[in-house]
C-alpha cells in the first residue's frame, strides 16, 4: 500500500475511532487501541494482494467504521428462521449479542467476550495478516461471546450438544458496520454441532465484518455449519481463525448463498498431531454476486489430515471464487491432505477462480489436489433430455447433483432440510421440492 | 397402414464428416428392425440422429414419426412422443437418484398425454415389478444414475427404463455388447415383453447373437451411410457365416 493511502487510512480509522470511542465501553479500550495501531499499519487489504484479489473491496473504501448504535432488542424482526430442536439459540442483532449471559446447556459456559479477555492489551495482537480484518472487531465492537465447552460427561454415544448463532442485520451501512465476534473454546474431549448463521433482517443494505475464533483442546471434536444468508444489498467480510490440538477433530461446513458481496477468510491450523479438518463449502453466486472465500490451512504437526471440498456455481454476472492453500510445515511428516475444487459456470457473463495452492516443506506427505471449473456436462444433459426432461429442468438437476457432495455431509437432518429449501429457492426451481 | 417411423434419403454428418449418405428405412408399428453393420458404418450415427443429439447434422434427407417432421422436434419432445434412445454407453450421472430421473421421465411423458402426476405407492410398485423382471436389487431405487454401475447393470438400467415408459418407438444401440450369456437373455426378456402391435423396435447390433433371442423382422446392413441389403432374420445368419466383407464386397 503507497504511503499517501496508508495515512489516508490510519487518519480515517483514527477519526472514525475517536467519534466511536465515547460510546464503548470503558473496559477493553487498551485491547481495542492496540487492534487500531495495528490495523493502521498493515493496511486494508486491496486488490493487489495475491489472496484478496477475488474479493470486492470497494465498500471498504467508502465505509464508517464506527459500530452501528446498538437498537433495543424489542425491534428484533419477525421472519427469522426457525429455530433447530434442541439447539440453544444466541442472537446477536447488528453485531450486538442480545442475551450474553443466558444459560447454555450441558456446562457450556457462555459470557460476554470483554470478561474473557479482560482489560489488557495484548503486547502484539495475535492476528496473521489475511486475517487482518477480524481487527476491525477488536477495534470497533462493543462486544461478542466467549462460549467454553466442558469435556463431555454424557459418554461418547450421546449427540453433542447443539449451539445456534443467529446474526442479525437491520442496519443501513451508512450508520455503521457490524462487528460479531465469538471465541469458541472446546476443552479436551469436548464434543459441540455448531450453527451459524448470518441472515438480514429487511431489505436493508448492512455493512458485516464478522470474526470467530476456534480452539479445540486435544481430542475436542466440532462440528460447524455456517449459513451466510444476507440479502443481496447487505457486504459481509468474515474471518474465522482456528487452531487445533493433538487428536482433535474440526468439521466447518460453509454455504455460501447470500450477500451481494461476501469474502470469507478461513484460516486453520493443525497444531497437534493427528488433528483433522473437513472443510466443505459451497457457494452460489447470480446476478451480479460476489462470492470470495479463501482457506489457508497449516499442517504444523505430524499426521494429521486435511479435506477440503469446494463446490461453487456462478450464473448471471457473478464471480465465485475459491483460494485454498494447504502449507506443510517441516516436521509435519505423515501428512494426509485432499482438495477437491470444483466450480460450474451458469451463465456467459459469470466469472469462477479456483486456485488450489500447495506449499510443501517436508519428505513424507500424501497430497492430492484437484481443481475444474467448467459448463454443465452435455452428455449428462443430452440424456436427461433423451428421457423427456425439459432443458430448464435438466440443467436444474445437474446443478443439484452438482452439489451434492457437500449437502451429502449435513450430519443434523432437519439442519439439512432447512439448507435444501434454501438451495432449492436459490436455483429457483419449484420441481426439486420433490427431492427433498 | 402408414409407417410409424419413415426415414428417407438422410444425410448426417458429425464435426464435418459425413456418416450417413442417403439412408432409407420404413419401420411399421408392431415391427422389430435389426441394423446391422460393421464398426464406422453409421450404426449409432443413426441412432443419435434419430433422438436429437446436438452435433449430428441432418444435411438432407427427411425424418418422419407417427405422422409428424421429427427433425423439427427437440430431442425431449421426441422422448414425450414416445421415441426411447437406450444408450450404447449409458451415462453416469452422480447425485441424480434413479427413481427422481425415472419418475421425472413418466411425468414428463404423462404431462404431454394430458395424464396426471404418477401417483407415489403406484408408480413405486410399477418400478419394483419391472425391476424384478429385469433382475435388480431393491437398492438399485438409492443409487445415482449409472454411477458405478456395471457394464451389465448399466444395460439392464437402459431396458428398465424402456419398460417404465413404454414407448412406441424404442431404438436400442448396442445394447448386447459387454453383456455375458445370462445378462443378454435378461436384456432379451424386457425386449421381448414390449412387442406388440402398436410398439416398435429399432436394434442396432454388431452381432447376431441378440437376435436369438430377440427375432427381428426384418434385418438391414449398413455400409458407408447407406443400407446395403435387407431380409429377414436368415440375413443375419449369413451375415454370421460369410462376415461382413461380403456385402461390403457387393455394395462396393
Amino acid at each position: 500500500m503507497s504511503g499517501a493511502a496508508s495515512s489516508a487510512l490510519s487518519a480515517r480509522l483514527r477519526a472514525d475511532y475517536a467519534s466511536a470511542a465515547p460510546a464503548l465501553p470503558a473496559s477493553g479500550a487498551a485491547r481495542r487501541r492496540a487492534a487500531l495501531e495495528a490495523l493502521a499499519a498493515a493496511g486494508l487489504p486491496s486488490a493487489r494482494d495475491e489472496n484478496w484479489k477475488y474479493a470486492n473491496l470497494r465498500p471498504l473504501e467508502r465505509q464508517r467504521f464506527a459500530a452501528v448504535a446498538p437498537v433495543a432488542p424489542a425491534q428484533l424482526p419477525a421472519g427469522l428462521p426457525a429455530p433447530l430442536a434442541g439447539a440453544a439459540r444466541y442472537v446477536f442483532l447488528d453485531g450486538a449479542p442480545l442475551a450474553p449471559r443466558a444459560a447454555a446447556p450441558r456446562g457450556i459456559e457462555v459470557t460476554p467476550l470483554s470478561e474473557a479477555l479482560g482489560d489488557a492489551a495484548p503486547a502484539r495482537p495475535a492476528v496473521r495478516p489475511d486475517e487482518r480484518l477480524a481487527l476491525l472487531n477488536q477495534a470497533f465492537g462493543a462486544d461478542g461471546l466467549a462460549i467454553r465447552v466442558p469435556a463431555e460427561v454424557d459418554g461418547p454415544e450421546a449427540a453433542p450438544a447443539r449451539l445456534e448463532l443467529l446474526f442479525v442485520a437491520s442496519a443501513e451501512a451508512h450508520s455503521g458496520a457490524s462487528y460479531p465476534s465469538v471465541a469458541l473454546r472446546l476443552e479436551p474431549g469436548a464434543r459441540l454441532a455448531l450453527i451459524e448463521r448470518h441472515v438480514s433482517a429487511h431489505e436493508a443494505a448492512s455493512f458485516v465484518s464478522s470474526a470467530v475464533t476456534v480452539e479445540l483442546a486435544r481430542g475436542a471434536r466440532l462440528e460447524h455449519y455456517r449459513l451466510q444468508e444476507l440479502n443481496a444489498r447487505s457486504i459481509l467480510f468474515d474471518t474465522l481463525a482456528a487452531d487445533l490440538a493433538g487428536e482433535a477433530s474440526y468439521r466447518l461446513h460453509a454455504f455460501n448463498t447470500g450477500a451481494q458481496a461476501a469474502r470469507s477468510t478461513l484460516g486453520v491450523r493443525l497444531a497437534g498431531e493427528r488433528a483433522a479438518l473437513s472443510l466443505a463449502v459451497l457457494a452460489l453466486g447470480d446476478r451480479q454476486q460476489v462470492q470470495d472465500a479463501y482457506a489457508v490451512v497449516e499442517h504444523a504437526a505430524a499426521a494429521a489430515r486435511t479435506e477440503q471440498v469446494f463446490r461453487g456455481i456462478a450464473a448471471g454476472r457473478a464471480r465465485v471464487a475459491f483460494n485454498g492453500k494447504i502449507v506443510v510445515a517441516p516436521g509435519a511428516r505423515g501428512t494426509d491432505s485432499r482438495q477437491s475444487l470444483r466450480g460450474l459456470l451458469a451463465g456467459a457473463e459469470a466469472e469462477i477462480d479456483l486456485r488450489p495452492q500447495l506449499e510443501i516443506h517436508t519428505d513424507e506427505v500424501k497430497c492430492s489436489h484437484g481443481a475444474t471449473a467448467g459448463k454443465l456436462d452435455a452428455d449428462m444433459l443430452f440424456y436427461l433430455l433423451s428421457r423427456g426432461l425439459d432443458p430448464e429442468a435438466a440443467q436444474r438437476l445437474l446443478k443439484w447433483a452438482f452439489l451434492e457432495d457437500v449437502i451429502a455431509r449435513i450430519a443434523l437432518p432437519e439442519l439439512r432440510r432447512q439448507i435444501e429449501a434454501r438451495l432449492v429457492g436459490q436455483l429457483r426451481d419449484e420441481a426439486l421440492q420433490e427431492l427433498l | 397402414m402408414s409407417a410409424l417411423l419413415h426415414i428417407d434419403n438422410l444425410h448426417v454428418s458429425v464435426e464435418g464428416r459425413k456418416i450417413l449418405n442417403g439412408l432409407t428405412l420404413e419401420v411399421r408399428a408392431g415391427e422389430v428392425h435389426a441394423i446391422m453393420g460393421p464398426n464406422g458404418s453409421g450404426k449409432s450415427t443413426l441412432a443419435y440422429a434419430l433422438a436429437g443429439r446436438p452435433g449430428y447434422e441432418i444435411t438432407a434427407g427427411t425424418v418422419r414419426y407417427a405422422g409428424d417432421d421429427l427433425l423439427a422436434l427437440a430431442p425431449e419432445e421426441r422422448a414425450r412422443a414416445g421415441l426411447f434412445l437406450g444408450f450404447q454407453y449409458p451415462v453416469e450421472i452422480p447425485g441424480v437418484n434413479n427413481v427422481y430421473l425415472l419418475k421425472a421421465a413418466l411425468n414428463a411423458l404423462r404431462r404431454q398425454r394430458g395424464l396426471p402426476e404418477v401417483d407415489a405407492f403406484e408408480f413405486l410398485t410399477l418400478v419394483r415389478a419391472k425391476m424384478q423382471l429385469m433382475h435388480m436389487e431393491d437398492s438399485f431405487l438409492s443409487r445415482a444414475v449409472n454411477e458405478g454401475f456395471s457394464g451389465g447393470e448399466k444395460k439392464r438400467n437402459e431396458i428398465l427404463q424402456m419398460l417404465v415408459l413404454e414407448p412406441r418407438l424404442a431404438i436400442l444401440d448396442e445394447t448386447d455388447s459387454g453383456l455375458d450369456i445370462d445378462a443378454l437373455k435378461v436384456v432379451a426378456a424386457g425386449v421381448n415383453s414390449q412387442r406388440s402391435p402398436e410398439r416398435a423396435c429399432v436394434l442396432v447390433t454388431h452381432y447376431q447373437r441378440l437376435l436369438e433371442y430377440v427375432v427381428p423382422d426384418f434385418v438391414h446392413v449398413l455400409v458407408r451411410g447407406r443400407i446395403a441389403r435387407s431380409g429377414d432374420r436368415t440375413l443375419a445368419l449369413e451375415l454370421e457365416r460369410r462376415g461382413y466383407d461380403w456385402v461390403a464386397g457387393q455394395a462396393a
